[in-house]
């Protein structure tokens, strides 16, 4: 854990050094994902306007919603959606030989080898829209209830992660999986937009549980809604506990399958 | 003891093995519409049946034409493949089980890959790698101070690596493949596409690090002159088998040129 932690350190350390060679593209992202976040906002704010409730929450909850993923997503883009997202390419130009022959997770340093601060300021956009989203529903911050929705938070965050070197994952097995990335882009946007008490039937089986999306905001702020219940939060740390497993088999597995590329 | 390390089988590999599977699409519109239905797939047979040892502390070269299997070869010993049945052990270890104790003990220099931070310097990889191998503040120095001055690199440790040239860059692969002292080390076509002058400093350097610190080292190379200079032992392969396994001289001396090798060794095989 000790040694992980120090090559950590050092991948965080060269990254940084790496982005600030070129002078634009280390400032470039801040005003870049800044201003998308903007649009992002507006966006919501059009569609949110009038509109009172949906799936039983008022306005202060979707705002919190709304906050909750902006900040799932930012920390996502830090911290490993560029590591993740280089996996495929690693595979099919057998690059990947190099990450397995070294004695440090393969996956640790792919995830973490990319970390993006240019999406910092989203980090931070997104805590103000959670103050004033919590502000609005009238949420009493207290040490507990601050622990909780913590918890939740990085929880989901593990979630989302599986989620991502899952689909990625795949690409130790079939040519491309650009068409999966797209139904994850699909089902990420409209998971911003839609919180999972909206979905019924076949949708929820879709967004609760096949791609679980649908839950990952939603359950931090059932939490500071005080509406998580046991069942609830039974299934969320189960469904986590679940993906992890299958990710770590399809990972584990995809390595024993790889072929390299021949040179 | 030196002479019973130096007699220490370190590499062994029996009746191994490596069969791909692949696609066989027929040609035109057609042929791949039927194959979104009905698939044809031939088997490749990348390495065949062999048997392949090393000693520890030598110098061996794995010599070939295109596609002979060398490089599969390599790839199975480092574990980044998996044999498809056959024996293997190097080290002690079943490569492809990829045990942190087996990565910690060899490295693998792929001429055409590579694990430098392009935009950094190579003291900026070399630290990553110190932490990799964990590797105490004292022996990294001694070491990094070691192989720059072996490879008179010294002035360039601080320049970035896109600014290098191409053989200034593979003696940092080397050095970098090398921080860690591994027992063994294999190199895949190093001197790849290096100009004389620089393909001879390589080879002068890899000598002295087999006999200095003792390398145990594969090397695969399409270069007669890098196995001549360099291997005591050769091992010649063509299409995935071994038709020769013997001392470098001897097989030059026999077979005199690379297409007599490649050709007569098949049929004394």
């Amino acid at each position: 854990m000790r040694k992980n932690f120090r090559v950590i350190k050092e991948l965080v350390r060269l990254r940084f050094q790496n982005l600030m060679m070129f002078r634009l593209g280390f400032f470039g992202p801040f005003f870049v994902d800044g201003s998308l976040f903007l649009v992002q906002l507006l966006v919501f704010d059009a569609v949110y306007a009038n509109v009172d409730e949906i799936g039983g929450w008022q306005r202060g909850e979707m705002i919190l919603y709304i906050g909750t993923f902006s900040l799932l997503n930012a920390v996502n883009m830090v911290v490993y959606f560029f590591g993740v997202g280089g996996i495929p390419d690693k595979i099919k130009s057998g690059e990947m030989d190099l990450y397995l022959t070294k004695p440090v997770s393969p996956l640790l340093r792919l995830s973490l080898e990319s970390i993006n601060p240019g999406s910092l300021p989203l980090v931070v956009m997104s805590l103000i829209i959670i103050a004033y989203g919590a502000g609005s529903a009238g949420v009493r911050w207290n040490p507990k209830l601050f622990a909780g929705y913590l918890f939740w938070v990085l929880l989901m965050l593990v979630l989302y992660y599986d989620l991502e070197v899952l689909i990625r994952s795949l690409s130790f097995f079939v040519v491309s999986t650009a068409k999966m990335q797209k139904l994850e882009e699909a089902c990420i946007s409209l998971s911003m937009q839609l919180p999972g008490t909206v979905y019924y039937g076949i949708y929820k089986l879709i967004f609760c549980f096949l791609l679980p999306y649908g839950i990952m905001a939603t359950l931090p702020v059932k939490y500071l809604a005080g509406e998580c219940t046991l069942p609830a939060a039974l299934y969320g740390i189960g469904i986590t506990v679940l993906f992890s497993a299958l990710t770590a088999l399809v990972w584990k597995t995809g390595i024993r399958h790889y072929n390299s590329v021949s040179s | 003891m030196n002479n019973q390390i130096m007699n220490e089988m370190i590499i062994e590999t029996k009746n191994l093995t490596k069969v791909y599977r692949r696609f066989v699409k027929k040609e035109g519109l057609r042929g791949s519409i039927e194959g979104l239905f009905k698939r044809e797939y031939e088997q490749k047979e990348a390495v065949s049946g062999i048997d392949f040892n090393v000693r520890e502390g030598e110098f061996i070269g794995l010599i070939g034409p295109n596609g002979a299997g060398k490089t599969t070869l390599i790839k199975m010993l480092t574990g980044i493949i998996a044999p498809t049945s056959g024996e293997i052990s190097v080290m002690g270890y079943y490569p492809n089980n990829m045990k942190r104790g087996f990565k910690m003990q060899y490295a693998v220099v792929m001429g055409q890959k590579s694990q430098l931070f392009m935009e950094l310097t190579v003291n900026d990889t070399l630290r990553l790698f110190k932490e990799i191998y964990e590797i105490p503040q004292e022996e990294y120095i001694r070491t990094r101070a070691f192989f720059t001055e072996l490879f008179d690199v010294k002035e360039l440790m601080e320049v970035q690596v896109r600014t290098l040239s191409l053989g200034e860059r593979m003696k940092m692969e080397i050095i970098v493949a090398l921080l860690h002292n591994p027992r063994v080390l294999f190199l895949d076509e190093p001197t790849i596409g290096l100009d004389a002058i620089a393909a001879n400093q390589i080879r002068r350097f890899l000598k002295e690090v087999n006999q200095k610190k003792k390398t145990t080292i594969v090397l695969t190379s399409h270069y007669m002159e890098d196995i001549r200079t360099l291997c005591g032992r050769t091992v010649v392969i063509n299409h995935g088998k071994k038709i020769y396994d013997g001392g470098t001289e001897e097989m030059f001396a026999r077979y005199h040129d690379v297409e007599r090798i490649y050709k007569e060794a098949e049929q004394d095989a």
